[in-house]
């Protein structure tokens, strides 16, 4: 590689060990970027050749387990799915994601995060316990009913839509859009019958009611989620539920079990024999 | 789902406003436009206004849904600074005593003269 493919780079990192500090201080570290450096990269680099101390979180290196959000230059990403040639600095400061508690460095406690998560039960919630159990086939459901709800299976829990959400930083009560919308993809899902489980946790003060539409979450997904018209569609559903209008939706049957399917085909035997 | 209905509230009584108050400000504003003498500001005529049967009502329920709306957004606002369980009930109960005592006080003048 050419010297002037690889350049460096400033990282300039929020540090904080509550063991040790009083309070957050910022650490400058050089990196070394060429096309295609992600932001996790660089932070690895610094872990391996100049200050293994540094903490942060991360797994899959490719925007599905959404552990490595953080606050780069002032904005939640996913440190993965961030080059830092798209940033066009040469200073990249990196902080953790705000509205949750630093556990150290750029690592935040995600505890209050899944504990809202649990609140709206985002699992299928069926009458029929026992099919529940003991499943005897799939329970039905048209491809239009899938693209009801389908954009915010994509989910992957990273947090970045509760950090870049202003009414999250003001109300530390307030359920924040990602259980919102996972209140909604339940509520919506054609199989499921746990609407009235789950919307008096999102009717409160602090629910979806209390969303201001900024549209901060939608735009900072790293999936492209749009969890601010998931609470939009929350608040018709509550809307329509406390004025007693609009249709009341049966959850879906069981599918009949497949008929006609053929046998499978044999694996062919190795042509070539030892 | 009393905060459902709170707000269900909330956006009826903003449609409601940008309908009363648009026909106060014609009233007020394009009066001599409409015909009505351009007289619509005088003392006299806002007397005789607030007597009138359906002008009284026409304001009664603007300053009625103007309070409810005011009130409860800026009930919202405060709720935001994640207040305990205790001071939510303080806020509650203030904003309704508070709605309460400036709509007694702000519709006396209609209705008394609406009386006399």
């Amino acid at each position: 590689m050419t010297e002037e493919s690889r350049k460096q780079v400033t990282f300039k990192v929020q540090r904080y060990d509550p063991e040790k500090d009083i309070k957050p201080y910022f650490q400058e570290f050089k990196v070394p970027s060429s096309r295609g450096t992600t932001i996790l990269d660089g932070l690895l680099h610094i872990k391996e050749t100049t200050d293994s101390s540094l903490t942060f979180r991360a797994s899959c290196r490719m925007a599905i387990c959404g552990s490595c959000g953080m606050l780069i230059n002032d904005y939640p990403h996913l440190a993965c799915h961030s080059q830092i040639e798209e940033f066009k600095t040469d200073t990249i400061t990196l902080k953790p994601m705000p509205n949750l508690p630093i556990i150290k460095d750029l690592v935040c406690d995600m505890t209050p995060f899944f504990a809202k998560h649990r609140t709206v039960k985002p699992y299928i919630i069926r009458s029929d316990a026992e099919e529940m159990a003991n499943p005897s086939t799939t329970y039905a459901q048209k491809p239009a009913e899938l693209s009801d709800y389908l954009q915010f299976t994509y989910c992957i829990k990273c947090g970045i839509c509760v950090s870049s959400c202003p009414t999250s930083a003001s109300d530390s009560h307030f359920l924040g859009p990602q259980a919102m919308a996972q209140c909604y993809r339940y509520c919506a899902d054609s199989r499921d019958d746990g609407q009235e489980e789950r919307l008096p946790t999102v009717s409160g003060d602090h629910g979806a009611w209390n969303c201001h539409l900024a549209g901060a979450c939608s735009e900072a997904c790293p999936k492209g989620l749009d969890p601010a018209l998931a609470i939009q569609l929350l608040k018709r559903r509550l809307t329509a539920r406390a004025l007693g209008i609009g249709r009341e939706q049966e959850p879906s049957s069981l599918a009949p079990p497949p008929t006609g399917i053929k046998d499978k085909v044999p694996f062919p035997e190795f042509t070539v024999k030892g | 789902m009393r905060a459902t209905y709170l707000w269900i509230l909330q956006l009826i009584t903003g449609a409601l406003i940008a309908i009363l108050l648009g026909i106060h400000l014609a009233l007020m504003h394009l009066d001599d436009t409409l015909g009505a003498g351009g007289e619509a500001t005088g003392w006299t005529a806002m007397i005789n206004r607030a007597g009138d049967g359906l002008f009284a009502a026409l304001y009664i329920a603007l300053l009625a849904v103007g309070l409810y709306h005011g009130i409860n957004g800026l009930r919202g606002i405060v709720l935001e600074t994640s207040p305990s369980p205790r001071t939510e009930r303080i806020i509650n109960w203030t904003s309704l005593v508070l709605g309460i005592i400036v709509f007694a006080g702000a519709a006396y003048v209609p209705v008394a003269l609406l009386v006399s």
